[in-house]
C-alpha cells in the first residue's frame, strides 16, 4: 500500500470514528454496556422472580428459571438505576419474589456468566411490562 | 513616522526628566522586590494579581465527551504490548461483582464522567490564603489536593481511588500532581491502568470556561503518558449529586461470587465486532500504540518514528519504594491498636498498648534487634509517654487523694512499657520467623504465675503458629540447632485459634489458610481495629510465592484470598474501612485486595485452560500468558514470572471444567 494511500484510509477511519461516537455520547453509565452485554443478541429467560434489587448504581433481578432438565439456572439480570427506574413507573414493590416473568435480555459477553441486562419484561398475570414502549436501560 | 507622546512640543526640563527617570526606576524596583514577597505582591497589586478562583459548580461540555469508545477501539491510545493485551482480556462484566459494583469511576476518568464537578477550596482561617482544593464528581469520594507544601507519602502508604495531590500555581493555572492511586482504567471498556500510575492535571480558567488537561504516566502498560483534556463551563445553578451505591454478594447468577469474569487470551472476539459494519476501515490503526497517536503515522503507519516521551516514572523503583528494603524498619499507624512495621522489605504487625504488644511475624534475622528497639519505642510512645501535666489537686480523675503521681509525671521517669506477650507466625518462611529468637527472649508471656523466672528459666513471649509450621521449623534445614525460643510455643491445627483474652482491649483471631503459600499459612485479624494481617497470601510487590514443597497450592492461595475478602468491609466504595497488611508491600484495603486476587484468578484460568489443552510446562511458558502483569509483579528477581507459572502449573489438576467460579 503506498504511503497516501494508507493516509487516506486512515483519516477516512478517523473521521468515521468521530461520527461513530457521536450517537454514544449522551449516556454514560456506571460502566459500559455495549462492552458489557452483546446488546446486539437477545435471549428469552421467563422464570421465577427470587430478588429485585431496586438501587443504584443498577436494579438487579435474580430470576430461577428452568433449566430444561429438572432443575433451575439462577440468572442475575441488570437493570437500570433508582431514578431511572422511577421515571418509568417501576417502584420497589413493583415485582415481588414468587413473581413469574418472561425477560427478554442481552446477555453477557463473558463464557460462563449467567448475567443479563434487561431488554424488556412480561408480568403475565396482570400484563405489567416494560421495554415495550422504547424504555431502555439507563 | 512620528512618534506621538506625552508631553510632545513642550520643551524638555533635563532635571524634570532625571526625576522622572529616577522615580520610574525606583517603581521598577519597588515592583520587582514586591513580586519576590508574596505578601507584598497581594497587598500592592490586591486581586488582580491572585490566581484565578476555582471554586464553584462546573458543567461537563458534552460535545467534547466522547462519551462510551467502541469496544476495541484504541486508535491513539499509547498502549505499550502488556497494555493491550490486559486491555483485550478484561471484561467490563467485572463491574457487576459485588468488590465493584460500588467503585466510583477511576481517576482519569472522573472529569469525563457524567454529572460535571463541583470544586471547594480550603483556607486558613489566621491568614485566608487558600491551603487545597477539594474536588467532587458525581461518583466519587472527595478528592483533597494541597496546596500547602506538604511532601506525598512513603511508597509503602495506602493507595486510594482520588490518589494523594498537591498543587502550585504555575501562572493562572493550577498544577496538581497525584501520586497513590489504585488501579483503574483510562477508558470504558477495555484500557486498564495498574497502581502506581501518576497523574498531572493542569487547571486553568478563562473567564467562564475550565480546561482540565490530564497527562496519565502509566509505564506499567503505557509506552507514553495518555494525554486528554476536558472543558467546564461555570454553572452557579447547577449541583454535582451524589450517587448512592447499594452492593449485596449476589453472585452473577449461577455462578459463584468469588466468579473473576475476564476474556482468555483469543477470547474476547467483540474486539472488532464494529468492524464487521466498518470493513472499510484496516485493523492496524485501531489497535493502538504510541505511534497511532501522531500526524506520522498517516502517512508511515507502523513505520513512523515519531518522537514518543517516554514515562518519566521508574516501575522498578516505585514498587520498590513499597516494601524498602533499605536495611532500616520503618514504621506506620495503621488503625485502632495496630501499626504496620516494614523491616527491609518484610511486613511485622504490631499491636501496641497496655496489654504489651502482640506481634504478627518477626521478619529476618539479620534485623531482629532494629525491629526489637522499634517495638519498644512504639510501645513506649503509646503506653507511657511522658506528657505535659493536665492535672492539679484532688480533681484529677482516678488519684484516691493529693497528688504524687501527678507530680512524678513530670519530675520522675514513666514506668516501663510493657514487652511483647504474643508473637505469631503466619507461615515458616525464614522472614517471618527468623526475629522469633531474639523477640521472643526479651518478651514475657506468664505461663505459671506473675514472675518472668520459671524453673530457674526466664519466661519468653509466646510463640503461635499453626502446627505444620512448627513441623517444617523442626524439620528443616538446621531445625535441630533452632533454640526452644525461635520456635513456636503454642501451635493450633483447628481452622482458627482465638488469642484466649483480649490484647489492648479487642479480640485476636486466627485464621488458618489450608494449601495456600504452605501448608501451615494462618491470618490474622484485630476485630475490634478492623485489621487483617495476611502474611505472604497477599504481597502488593510480587506474585503468590507459592511454595510447592511445602505444601502450597494456587487454588488454596485464591481461595485464602476470597476468605479475606469474605471478612472485609470496606468504609465507602470499596475503599478503607477493613485495613490489610500484606506480607511484603504497601498498606492495602479490599479494593486492592480484591484487584490482586482476579489477577491471581486470571493467571490460574489461562493455564487451567492450556493444562486441559494437553500442554506442557515448557509449553506454557512459552505461551508468556502473564505478560500484562509481569511488569507488575514479576520484577523480583526471587520469585519470577516462570517460578509463579511453575507453582501454578504444577498445583493444577490435569483437567478442570470451566473458569474458577464459573456457572457450569
Amino acid at each position: 500500500m503506498t504511503a497516501p494511500k494508507f493516509a487516506r484510509i486512515v483519516s477516512a477511519a478517523l473521521a468515521a470514528l468521530t461520527v461513530a461516537i457521536l450517537p454514544v455520547s449522551i449516556a454514560e453509565a456506571h460502566h459500559s454496556y455495549a462492552a458489557t452485554f452483546d446488546v446486539d443478541h437477545h435471549i428469552t429467560l421467563k422464570g421465577t422472580v427470587t430478588q429485585f434489587g431496586f438501587r443504584n448504581p443498577h436494579s438487579y433481578i435474580q430470576l430461577e428459571v428452568p433449566d430444561g432438565k429438572s432443575g433451575t439456572v439462577r440468572w442475575s439480570i441488570e437493570w437500570s438505576g433508582t431514578a431511572s427506574l422511577t421515571s418509568q413507573g417501576i417502584e420497589r414493590g413493583t415485582l415481588r419474589v414468587g413473581d413469574v416473568v418472561k425477560v427478554v435480555a442481552s446477555p453477557s459477553r463473558v463464557k460462563g456468566e449467567m448475567r443479563a441486562q434487561v431488554v424488556s419484561l412480561v408480568r403475565e398475570k396482570d400484563g405489567l411490562s416494560w421495554g415495550l414502549k422504547g424504555e431502555k436501560v439507563d | 513616522m512620528v512618534h506621538a507622546s506625552f508631553g510632545a512640543g513642550i520643551p524638555r526640563n533635563p532635571t524634570r526628566g532625571f526625576v522622572r527617570r529616577a522615580l520610574l526606576c525606583a517603581f521598577a524596583i519597588a515592583f520587582g522586590v514586591a513580586l519576590a514577597v508574596p505578601g507584598w505582591t497581594q497587598a500592592l497589586v490586591g486581586r488582580d494579581r491572585a490566581p484565578p478562583d476555582l471554586m464553584g459548580e462546573w458543567t461537563l461540555h458534552d460535545d467534547e465527551d466522547p462519551g462510551q469508545p467502541l469496544l476495541g477501539q484504541y486508535l491513539g491510545m499509547p498502549f505499550n504490548v502488556a497494555g493491550r493485551m490486559r486491555a483485550d482480556t478484561s471484561a467490563e462484566s467485572i463491574w457487576g461483582t459485588a468488590e465493584y459494583r460500588c467503585r466510583p469511576h477511576s481517576a482519569p476518568h472522573s472529569w469525563r464522567g457524567v454529572g460535571g464537578a463541583r470544586i471547594l477550596k480550603d483556607l486558613d482561617p489566621l491568614t485566608r490564603d487558600v491551603t487545597g482544593y477539594h474536588f467532587q464528581y458525581w461518583r466519587s469520594l472527595d478528592r483533597p489536593v494541597y496546596l500547602d507544601n506538604r511532601p506525598h507519602p512513603p511508597g509503602y502508604a495506602p493507595h486510594s481511588w482520588a490518589g494523594f495531590g498537591t498543587a502550585e500555581w504555575q501562572g493562572d493555572t493550577l498544577v496538581i500532581k497525584t501520586t497513590h492511586f489504585k488501579d483503574g482504567f483510562l477508558q470504558r471498556g477495555g484500557p486498564q491502568t495498574s497502581d502506581i500510575y501518576t497523574m498531572t492535571e493542569y487547571l486553568t480558567r478563562h473567564d467562564e470556561y475550565l480546561t482540565v488537561t490530564q497527562i496519565v504516566d502509566d509505564p506499567v502498560y503505557l509506552d507514553e503518558p495518555y494525554v486528554v483534556s476536558t472543558t467546564f463551563e461555570y454553572e452557579p445553578n447547577s449541583a454535582v449529586q451524589m450517587e448512592s451505591c447499594v452492593t449485596t454478594a449476589l453472585g452473577d447468577g449461577g455462578g459463584s461470587p468469588y466468579f473473576v469474569p475476564h476474556f482468555l487470551p483469543g477470547e474476547n472476539t467483540a474486539l472488532q465486532e464494529w468492524l464487521v459494519k466498518e470493513n472499510w476501515v484496516p485493523v492496524e490503526p485501531t489497535r493502538g500504540g504510541a505511534v497511532t497517536a501522531y500526524p506520522e503515522y498517516q502517512v508511515s503507519g507502523k513505520n513512523a518514528k515519531p518522537p514518543i516521551s517516554r514515562s518519566a516514572v521508574s516501575v522498578q523503583k516505585a514498587i520498590e519504594e513499597q516494601s524498602p528494603r533499605d536495611g532500616e524498619v520503618h514504621v506506620l499507624p495503621v488503625q485502632g491498636n495496630v501499626y504496620m512495621l516494614v523491616a527491609d522489605g518484610t511486613n511485622i504487625t504490631v499491636s501496641a498498648g497496655k496489654s504489651g504488644a502482640l506481634v504478627v511475624d518477626t521478619g529476618s534475622r539479620n534485623m531482629s534487634a532494629k525491629v526489637l528497639a522499634a517495638i519498644t519505642r512504639l510501645q513506649a510512645q503509646v503506653t507511657a509517654a511522658v506528657r505535659p501535666n493536665d492535672c492539679n489537686g484532688s480533681e484529677c480523675i482516678g488519684q484516691p487523694s493529693w497528688a504524687s503521681p501527678a507530680m512524678n509525671a513530670i519530675i520522675a521517669s514513666p514506668a516501663p512499657a510493657r514487652p511483647i506477650r504474643f508473637i505469631i507466625n503466619t507461615d515458616a518462611s525464614p522472614d517471618h520467623v527468623g526475629g522469633n529468637e531474639v523477640l521472643a527472649k526479651a518478651g514475657y508471656f506468664a505461663r505459671k504465675g506473675g514472675t518472668n523466672v520459671e524453673n530457674g528459666a526466664v519466661a519468653t513471649a509466646a510463640v503461635i503458629a499453626h502446627e505444620n509450621v512448627l513441623t517444617r521449623m523442626q524439620n528443616g534445614p538446621g531445625g535441630d540447632a533452632l533454640p526452644l525460643e525461635a520456635l513456636p510455643s503454642d501451635t493450633y491445627s483447628w481452622k482458627f485459634n482465638k488469642i484466649s483474652e483480649y490484647v489492648n482491649g479487642e479480640g485476636v483471631e486466627i485464621f488458618y489458610e489450608p494449601k495456600a503459600i504452605s501448608d501451615g499459612d494462618s491470618i490474622v485479624q484485630f476485630r475490634r481495629s478492623e485489621v487483617i494481617s495476611t502474611g505472604n497470601i497477599f504481597s502488593t510487590v510480587t506474585y503468590p510465592m507459592i511454595d510447592v514443597k511445602a505444601g502450597g497450592t494456587i487454588d488454596g492461595v485464591i481461595d485464602g484470598l476470597n476468605h479475606i475478602l469474605d471478612i472485609t468491609a470496606a468504609e465507602y466504595r470499596s475503599q478503607g474501612g477493613t485495613w490489610i497488611i500484606p506480607g511484603r508491600g504497601r498498606l492495602s484495603d479490599a479494593g486492592d485486595l480484591a484487584s490482586y486476587r482476579n489477577m491471581v484468578v486470571i493467571i490460574h484460568d489461562r493455564i487451567q485452560k492450556l493444562k486441559n489443552e494437553g500442554k506442557t510446562l515448557a509449553q506454557v511458558l512459552a505461551a508468556n500468558i502473564t505478560l500484562d502483569f509481569d511488569v507488575r509483579y514479576g520484577l523480583d528477581k526471587s520469585w519470577t514470572p516462570a517460578q509463579f507459572t511453575e507453582a501454578v502449573y504444577r498445583t493444577l489438576p490435569a483437567a478442570a471444567r470451566g473458569k474458577k467460579g464459573a456457572a457450569q
